[in-house]
């Protein structure tokens, strides 16, 4: 499988009578792309509007931020399976990315309306919310999007991903015909043989245990997000959006999937300090001990009849899929595959572990510090000239006061950097 | 300069230059200058501190006689008034280990700094955690340079009130308190650098190292359910219909107690969950999921249980951080034996 990755780097957006690309001004025909949004009966409205880093401009609600990714050769389309897009086996051929931006889709359709699981993320273009959160130095081409409010909760929620997506086909098709000034190419070529085969378990919420549904909107595996057993992927199939989709936080969106630093290191020292084998793509929560156990006990054997000697695990969650995810590094362990851990921390209170279940075989525990904002202290935000999407907020544990969005808010609950991004930790006294 | 710290030394009969095992019963006494192992440590010190008084004490003495060997312990602590309390070190060994631990956390008991070192297998490192500041050192005395070298220079920080730096940089074993910390390079490239060593036999250090939880005791049986009176908890974020407790869905600081006393069964229409970690719908169709009450009902009439506690107890179980979740448990579990109950049953979702 080999794919070649064309980049556009994007320095400018403009609205303009066409959509086109040159030397990283990005122009996009507003009307038409609304025009095409709108072609699903299901959308009632959809307004485009450009943030900048260092912005005055707070943007939310944000579901999701999608790098404008297109197939220009090979089969299958980018980000497979989701919003009813062709589920051909992608990773084959050539893909272009623009990048430096996101189109980000910004709508007030939550997640499902079961239990307590709300979108609660913003994005600050400038103070330090910004600081936290590396998407704020993107370009946003905030596609605000709101569907027919007597559909369902999943119909809407396919709805609106679907118009972001749609905004992403029309903004990337702008390079379709064009030679990228920087390509890179992915393959997992043969290599010594005596370098050490690596394994990447990453794992990924599923919404069903808290939505009751097996359908409901998240991350996705070409578009499914029911609780399945373990997957192989191809790191090609990853980069052509086989995974892709947000979940809570700002590191889990579909950019932050597709850019994943973890997995494109995996990928570009592969030869060189170890032989890549590719991705388990591994579903969390799950309800019962059974369930948990056994996908961890599943996950390691099929990762050392890939014949992995090492293993990196990631994760996206928080709180009961702990238990799958480090019942998975004691079962590789216990094969024989080392195994790093790279995660974010619960509170420490009290000396209490920040692991909810540690285990003694998690022997090698990278930190990415503590995933509640609130123990990070990061303070009341403040507030901003510009807000693009909603004009109030829900706030409060009950969620019963309504704020003005572009005001002084409380950050959203959570920061947690899935993938490593960026170089804070915890350190131990 | 600082003046010279005044350092009390702690050593069993051993290190103490009295005897081997066959001296461990003796008890505690005080040397005004150091001895055995603490001619090494006042070397190590270097001038910059003086072992003002050295006490011994037989490691049985110590394990089988605590609470005598502690009040010695503390009335010479109290006449020296050292500014640091130097323990041990006492590597493998299981009973000094212990006593070390024990003579640290009594000196801070009475405001002086403290610190021990030991091999991490120690018991005395786990009961000595995490207030008692450790330096990890081999299993034999082998090790004693450079243990005594790493807990002087630690000392020498304690003794004159300078906060000690991170676990990893400062040769301590780490006490679980956790701090936001920059280091300076991405995580994800850390965790391939982690990947790297630990696939070629390399030494790395874990950023989360490990502790073990700790071990709660169950409870002995009851022995006679058909007079027990049997309390129901549950975790699942039961709530009166329309949440009027105005109860939080997560990360809950407060249970509710709420009488069913004249409660068959609970019903959707009085009654429904509010938690973040589940699909609620489910139980509010049928609030019986996440506290049986029916069933226990049916128990009561058959006579299998002596009787259905009146109160019970709510809250969401779901990212509450563990210290509240201990307070919140102590003080339902001091509830219910305060009441009388002799059997809980606890819904977890």
């Amino acid at each position: 499988m080999r794919l070649e990755m064309g980049t556009f780097p994007v320095e400018r957006i403009t609205f303009g009578p066409e959509t086109c690309y040159a030397d990283g001004h990005l122009q996009v025909d507003k009307d038409a792309v609304a025009e095409a949004v709108h072609a699903d009966p299901r959308i009632a409205s959809v307004d485009l509007e450009v943030a900048y880093p260092g912005e005055s401009a707070r943007i939310w609600p944000v579901r999701d931020v999608i790098e404008p990714r297109i197939k220009v050769e090979g089969p299958g389309v980018i980000y497979p399976g989701t919003a009813g897009r062709a589920i051909t086996t992608v990773g084959e051929g050539r893909t272009h990315r623009l990048s430096g931006m996101g189109i980000t889709e910004v709508s007030s359709v939550n997640w499902h309306d079961a239990g307590g699981d709300f979108v609660e993320v913003y994005l600050d273009m400038s103070g330090p919310w910004s600081d936290l959160i590396p998407l704020s130095q993107l370009i946003h081409l905030c596609a605000v999007v709101e569907p027919d409010p007597g559909l369902g909760n999943e119909a809407q929620n396919d709805a609106v991903h679907k118009a972001a997506l749609v905004v992403n086909d029309q903004v990337a098709a702008a390079t379709r015909h064009l030679t990228p000034p920087q390509q890179e190419v992915f393959e997992l070529r043969e290599v010594d043989p005596g370098l050490p085969k690596v394994i990447y378990i990453w794992c990924v919420h599923s919404p069903q245990a808290m939505s009751g549904s097996p359908t409901a909107f998240c991350t996705t595996t070409y578009g499914l997000t029911q609780l399945t057993p373990p997957w192989f992927l191809h790191p090609n199939e990853i980069l052509d959006g086989a995974l892709t989709g947000p979940y809570r936080t700002a590191f889990a969106m579909s950019w932050t999937v597709a850019n994943n630093p973890m997995l494109l290191d995996l990928y570009r020292r592969h030869g060189v300090d170890w032989n890549f084998l590719g991705v388990i793509a591994l579903r969390t929560e799950w309800t019962t001990q059974h369930e948990k156990q056994l996908m961890a006990n599943q996950t390691a054997k099929l990762a050392k009849f890939l014949g992995a000697q090492g293993a990196m695990v990631t994760w996206d969650a928080g709180g009961n899929e702990f238990i799958e995810v480090v019942r998975t590094i004691q079962a590789c362990e216990q094969l024989g595959i080392k195994t790093v851990f790279l995660t974010s921390e619960d509170d420490a209170t009290e000396a209490a572990p920040t692991m909810l279940e540690p285990l003694p075989e998690a022997n090698a525990i990278v930190s990415t510090s503590f995933f509640k904002t609130r123990t990070l202290e990061v303070p009341d935000l403040p507030p901003v000239d510009r807000v693009i999407g909603l004009q109030h907020k829900d706030i409060g544990p009950l969620r019963d006061q309504r704020v003005p969005a572009a005001g002084q808010l409380p950050p959203p609950p959570r920061h947690d950097d899935h993938y490593g991004f960026t170089t804070m930790s915890c350190i131990e006294y | 300069m600082d003046s010279p710290l005044r350092v009390a030394h702690y050593v069993n009969q051993f290190f103490g230059g009295i005897g081997g095992e066959d001296a461990a019963n003796v008890g505690v006494s005080l040397e005004s200058e150091p001895v055995g192992a603490g001619r090494a440590l006042q070397q190590a010190l270097d001038g910059a501190g003086s072992v003002v008084g050295t006490l011994v004490c037989g490691d049985n003495y110590f394990n089988e006689r605590e609470a005598e060997a502690v009040a010695a312990i503390k009335g010479h602590l109290e006449a020296l008034k050292p500014d640091i309390l130097v323990a041990g070190p006492a590597f493998g060994s299981g009973r000094y280990g212990l006593a070390c631990a024990e003579v640290c956390k009594t000196a801070q008991a009475l405001g002086i700094k403290a610190i021990s070192g030991m091999h991490p297998d120690n018991p005395g490192a786990l009961s000595g955690w995490p207030d008692v500041v450790m330096v990890p050192t081999g299993e034999t005395s082998a090790d004693m340079p450079q243990a005594l070298a790493a807990m002087v220079r630690l000392a020498g920080k304690l003794g004159r009130g300078e906060a000690l730096g991170p676990a990893e940089t400062d040769g301590y074993m780490p006490r679980g308190v956790r701090r936001v910390h920059d280091r300076q390079r991405p995580g994800y490239q850390r965790a391939l650098d982690m990947l790297l060593a630990k696939l070629k036999d390399q030494p790395f250090v874990t950023e989360v190292p490990i502790h073990a939880p700790e071990k709660v005791e169950p409870a002995v049986p009851v022995t006679d359910l058909s007079r027990a009176t049997i309390a129901m908890v549950t975790t699942g974020g039961l709530v009166r219909k329309g949440n009027p407790d105005k109860q939080v869905a997560a990360n809950a600081s407060r249970y509710y107690r709420h009488s069913v006393a004249e409660l068959q069964s609970l019903s959707g229409a009085d009654w429904e969950a509010y938690h973040a970690g589940y699909f609620n719908h489910i139980v509010n169709s049928n609030p019986n999921y996440i506290l049986p009450l029916n069933f226990l009902r049916d128990l009561e009439a058959d006579g299998q249980i002596g009787g259905v506690f009146s109160s019970i107890y709510a809250l969401p179980g779901v990212a509450t951080p563990v210290a509240m979740s201990c307070d919140l448990g102590r003080s339902i579990a001091q509830d219910l034996v305060n009441s009388g109950v002799d059997g809980c049953l606890l819904v977890a979702t």
